[in-house]
């Protein structure tokens, strides 16, 4: 039997378990995820460090964990057949000396060349030990180039990191909760030359399958005087009569810093702390379940949905969670003012329509989007503080002298906005051919967390869906964002008569400490003017 | 029948039965408590804690007479009159069952005499001297457990559980103890000074597992002139009820005849007999009702307290559930949060420990630092001519804040209490050795582990620089 602890999960401590994998008498896979815990950055699942069975849990979903508190008991498998029989196990954290010299020092990283070959981690853009989430292979896998080999999250978002080559994993140099930059050690591959070779035909016959049998039960239960105690380890240091008080106040303990002699919190503590909470009301961002809220407002109603019939709990995504709090902060902390407008772009979809053909032979759609992203930067240019940023002092406003377009891209996970960068420098058909590209990634999972950020402006539409007009919410620290609704043909007065016209619904949400209504009101009809007439983007 | 409706009806008397009706009367609930026996505190106060003890301070003062020898003071052989021993013991119970019956009828709970089971979510139905039909908002669940029994052993008046032994029927001349756990090492203990040779049997590899082994071993080498035979890692595979005694045969061991046989096998939890089914009340397979911190079932106005909530099955635990329940029940934010939870076994010396082991902290792999000062550098340890024992402190190594502990010796079931409050606290250790211990104590053991801890105790040989 063997006690499987929390590893090394950089510099976490006192990480809450959100979620418990196994449970005592399944069988588990060595790599196979045991908890998933998180922290206030990031979730990490814990990979069990061997095959076999569970014998008893030690944790469970909200327990706060560090390394080395303990997971389970795990009754290791006896001549599991999957095992590899290299003895010294994957040696998690073995500070294997200077890979180098091992390997006779063969050219990095050329995909073609077969031989032993080191994957480090690409380029990630400017991040920089961004966490690892998950380990999609392990060692004796054949993997194929451009296959996700792990995931890591920055604050942003998540990224998988392809493999560079085909060939087959030696040894995994990476463990879920690893810190990684760019140029960090993954895994050793043992690259195949040439035409990637389909991975191991299996020996078709005789040889009987290896079948993973099924551990004998655990045996008959002793009578256990005393139930295991619970790690006192590292909870915060207050008496009971204050934890007594902490609970009647719903403060978390571990989010209190103490005054007392060597860090004790002490009652003044938890009343500075409430104070506090109250008082820095618009970036405390309360979930729906927290009990106060800023602001001093009622507590948010607590509802046992299920009295009223049945109902489902369905998680949030990892994406949700983290864009909630920013899409709320934003929400709340910047006084959002919205102007609608349209545009006639009877024209410019018929110049839309009748260069489709063309782009569509080079592999990608000329979208409205694509000349969209033009025009607000044609609208940008005359109306510069809408490309801005306030600083951080508010004192200042930082007028961009470049033109990022950011574009929300709605993903099964959630929302994401990817950038195209220097959307001034670029043409349309360029434009439409990032946007292609960008969103498949985004829909991937592939994007990098540089490709995120930058922007100067945000566009967000919703033309392909329906709508008449919404109220977009500004991505800080930008000062504005355009929402585009669906364009419907309808009778426009022209001075003599009726015309049929294809009109744009425009809805322009900015920050009115910096924009005001007449400076916005002025942009958007500048803007509708230029998706009326294109060429006004030349003059 | 009597119909009673109630605010929060507990069922079970015993320490946090009790506990909880009192409290909740306290805080304004009509409160009614249902206990099938007729006095009140359960197995703790009527065939548990409190009458062993009666028994085992008997004990205590005999062998101390007995050991005045080397000193140079002589008493005769004792003359054991068994029959007025019995009614000491009695009278012991009865003083604290009437008076938890006065305080019942001051705080004006309801009493009903009989078995209780839920028939529905809010009703609880009443059978035996008393019939009644309960009507609740609220119910405490706190109806225990029950000696767990070998379905192999005959049934005879010379093979008993805990409740038997304290019954004291008898002074056995051989005793034979299935099941080496504290309550059957205390019994033993009593039996033993009144004269018994005693063997005992236990499945696992040590006696009185979840203590620290060097706790035990002190124990076990001050009592090893009580024991014939220790039988660890044995089963015992047949007992026969003959007129000379009960036969009993073991795997691997040779047959024997005994006088008494005590099985002390552990304890079983009653979830399984109180209708917990027909009030929607979660009950798992061993019979524990799972509850959260607030004591809450999975039915959010039917609390569980106590041994039915889970290990560990003491009274002092049961106690603060007790309270917990009762709080939660009249709308407070109440939970049970307590870090730690002391246990102690009344044999002699006593053995007492609380928080992280050192043998548990061990197998986790977590850091400690551990400090031992042995009671043979004790003044009054010497003076009492029992310096056998020592007090054990373990810290974090890194923060030095306490973690647990454990003490052998006389009374470490009292000393015990400093090392709770300690972790309760928060305390590191140099906030424990700077705490002036009074002079010459046995608490002083404790100020001294820690000042060991930190390398300042003057009442050692110079330690080695760390």
């Amino acid at each position: 039997m063997t006690d499987v602890n929390v590893p090394d999960i950089g510099d976490f401590k006192e990480v809450e378990v959100i979620e418990v994998l196994v449970k005592a008498g399944d069988t588990i896979a060595a790599e196979q995820s045991l908890i998933t815990v998180e922290s206030d950055k990031a979730t990490m699942e814990i990979p069990a460090p061997g095959a076999g069975v569970v014998r008893e849990l030690r944790v469970k979903v909200g327990d706060k964990v560090s390394q080395g508190s303990p997971i389970l008991v795990l009754d290791e498998a006896r001549g599991d057949a999957a095992k590899p029989a290299a003895a010294p196990a994957p040696a998690p954290a073995a500070p294997a000396p200077a890979p180098a010299p091992a390997a006779p020092a063969p050219a990095p990283a050329a995909s073609s060349a077969a031989g032993p070959m080191t994957v480090k981690v690409p380029d990630i853009g400017d991040f920089k030990d961004v966490a690892v989430i998950e380990v999609l292979v392990k060692p004796g896998d054949t993997v194929a180039p451009e296959q996700s080999l792990i995931t890591v999250e920055s604050d942003k978002a998540t990224m998988e990191i392809p493999s560079p080559a085909a060939g087959k994993v030696m040894q995994v140099r990476i463990k879920v909760g690893d810190k990684v930059s760019e140029g960090s050690t993954i895994l050793e591959l043992e690259a195949e030359g040439g035409a990637p070779a389909r991975p191991q035909a299996k020996p078709s016959g005789t040889e009987p399958e290896p079948v993973a049998q099924p551990q004998a039960p655990a045996p008959q239960r002793p009578p256990v005087p005393v139930a295991p105690r619970e790690a006192v380890q590292a909870k915060p240091h207050a008496s009971p009569s204050v934890r007594k008080f902490a609970r009647e106040l719903g403060v978390d303990l571990a989010r209190v810093k103490g005054s007392g002699p060597k860090g004790r919190i002490l009652h003044g503590d938890v009343q500075a702390f409430v104070k506090g909470a109250l008082a820095a009301a618009p970036a405390a961002a309360p979930a729906a379940r927290g009990g106060g809220m800023p602001f001093n407002l009622p507590a948010w109603p607590d509802v046992d949905f299920a009295k009223f019939g049945p109902i489902e709990a369905k998680p949030l995504t990892r994406l949700q969670k983290l864009s909630g709090p920013n899409l709320h902060r934003n929400w709340v902390s910047i006084p959002h003012v919205t102007q609608f407008d349209e545009a006639d772009i009877t024209d410019l979809e018929a110049f839309r329509k009748a260069n489709t053909a063309e782009t569509e032979k080079q592999g990608f759609k000329l979208t409205m989007l694509a000349f969209l992203v033009k025009a607000c930067v044609t609208a940008l240019r005359q109306h510069a503080n809408l490309n801005s940023s306030l600083d951080r002092g508010g004192e200042n406003l930082i007028l961009k002298k470049y033109y990022n377009i950011g574009v929300a891209v709605d993903t099964v996970d959630g929302l994401v906005v990817p950038v195209v960068r220097d959307a001034d420098r670029k043409g349309v058909f360029d434009v439409a051919r990032e946007l292609a590209e960008v969103s498949r990634l985004a829909r991937d999972k592939k994007l990098k967390p540089g490709d995120m950020q930058g922007g100067t402006f945000s566009i967000s539409s919703l033309g392909g869906i329906g709508g008449t007009a919404f109220t977009p919410i500004i991505n800080a620290p930008e000062v504005a964002i355009l929402g585009v609704s669906r364009s419907v043909l309808r009778p426009v007065w022209n001075g003599k008569d009726f015309a049929p016209r294809l009109m744009l619904p425009l809805s322009l949400s900015y920050d009115h400490r910096v924009i005001d209504g007449a400076a916005a009101a002025r942009f958007t009809s500048y803007l509708a003017s230029v998706l009326a007439d294109i060429r006004r983007s030349l003059l | 029948m009597a119909e009673l409706d109630c605010d929060v009806v507990v069922l079970g008397a015993g320490p946090g039965g009790y506990s909880a009706a009192f409290r909740a009367a306290d805080l304004g609930l009509k409160t009614v408590l249902v206990e099938r026996y007729p006095t009140l505190g359960g197995v703790c106060l009527n065939v548990g804690c409190i009458p062993s003890k009666a028994l085992l301070h008997t004990a205590a003062v005999m062998d101390a007479a007995r050991a005045l020898g080397e000193h140079g003071i002589v008493f005769g052989e004792p003359k054991v009159d068994i029959a007025k021993l019995r009614a000491f013991k009695d009278k012991v119970v009865g003083k604290l069952t009437g008076g938890l019956a006065a305080m019942a009828k001051m705080r004006k709970v309801t009493v009903v005499q009989g078995v209780g089971a839920f028939t529905g979510a809010n009703q609880l139905a009443v059978e035996g001297k008393d019939k009644a039909t309960v009507r609740f908002k609220n119910a405490i669940i706190a109806a225990g457990s029950q000696s767990a029994k070998l379905p192999f052993l005959p049934d005879d008046p010379r093979i008993v559980d805990s409740t038997g032994a304290l019954e004291l029927k008898s002074a056995p001349k051989k005793l034979l103890i299935i099941g080496g756990g504290i309550i059957g090492l205390e019994m033993g203990t009593v039996y033993s000074t009144l004269g018994a040779r005693l063997d005992v049997v236990e499945m696992m590899d040590g006696l009185m597992l979840g203590a620290d082994r060097d706790l035990v071993a002190v124990w076990q080498k001050f009592n090893a002139k009580r024991f014939d035979r220790v039988m660890l890692k044995s089963k015992t595979t047949k007992a026969e009820a003959t007129k000379g005694g009960i036969r009993v045969a073991f795997e691997g061991q040779e047959t024997q005849t005994y006088d008494l046989l005590l099985v002390s096998v552990g304890r079983v939890p009653n979830g399984k007999r109180i209708g917990a089914d027909r009030a929607g009340v979660k009950v798992d397979e061993r019979g524990f009702v799972p509850v959260d911190s607030q004591m809450r079932t999975n039915v959010p106005h039917i609390y569980a307290i106590g041994d039915i909530a889970g290990n560990p099955m003491l009274a002092h635990k049961a106690v603060h559930e007790g309270h917990v329940a009762a709080e939660a029940a009249a709308g407070h934010k109440s939970h049970f949060d307590a870090r730690v939870v002391p246990s102690v076994a009344y044999t002699d010396p006593e053995i007492a420990w609380v928080g992280l082991t050192e043998d548990e902290a061990k197998k986790a792999g977590t850091k400690i630092g551990v400090a031992k000062f042995p009671w043979s550098a004790s003044g009054r340890a010497i003076a009492n001519a029992r310096d056998e024992g020592f007090t054990k402190l373990v810290f974090d190594a890194e923060s030095h804040r306490i973690l647990g502990g454990g003490i052998v010796g006389t009374g470490a079931g009292d000393l015990i209490s400093e090392l709770a409050l300690a972790v309760e606290m928060g305390a590191d250790a140099t906030d424990i050795g700077k705490t002036i211990h009074p002079h010459p104590t046995l608490s002083e053991s404790v100020g001294f582990a820690a000042e060991l801890f930190e390398g300042v105790c003057t009442d050692l040989p110079p330690q080695k620089k760390k």
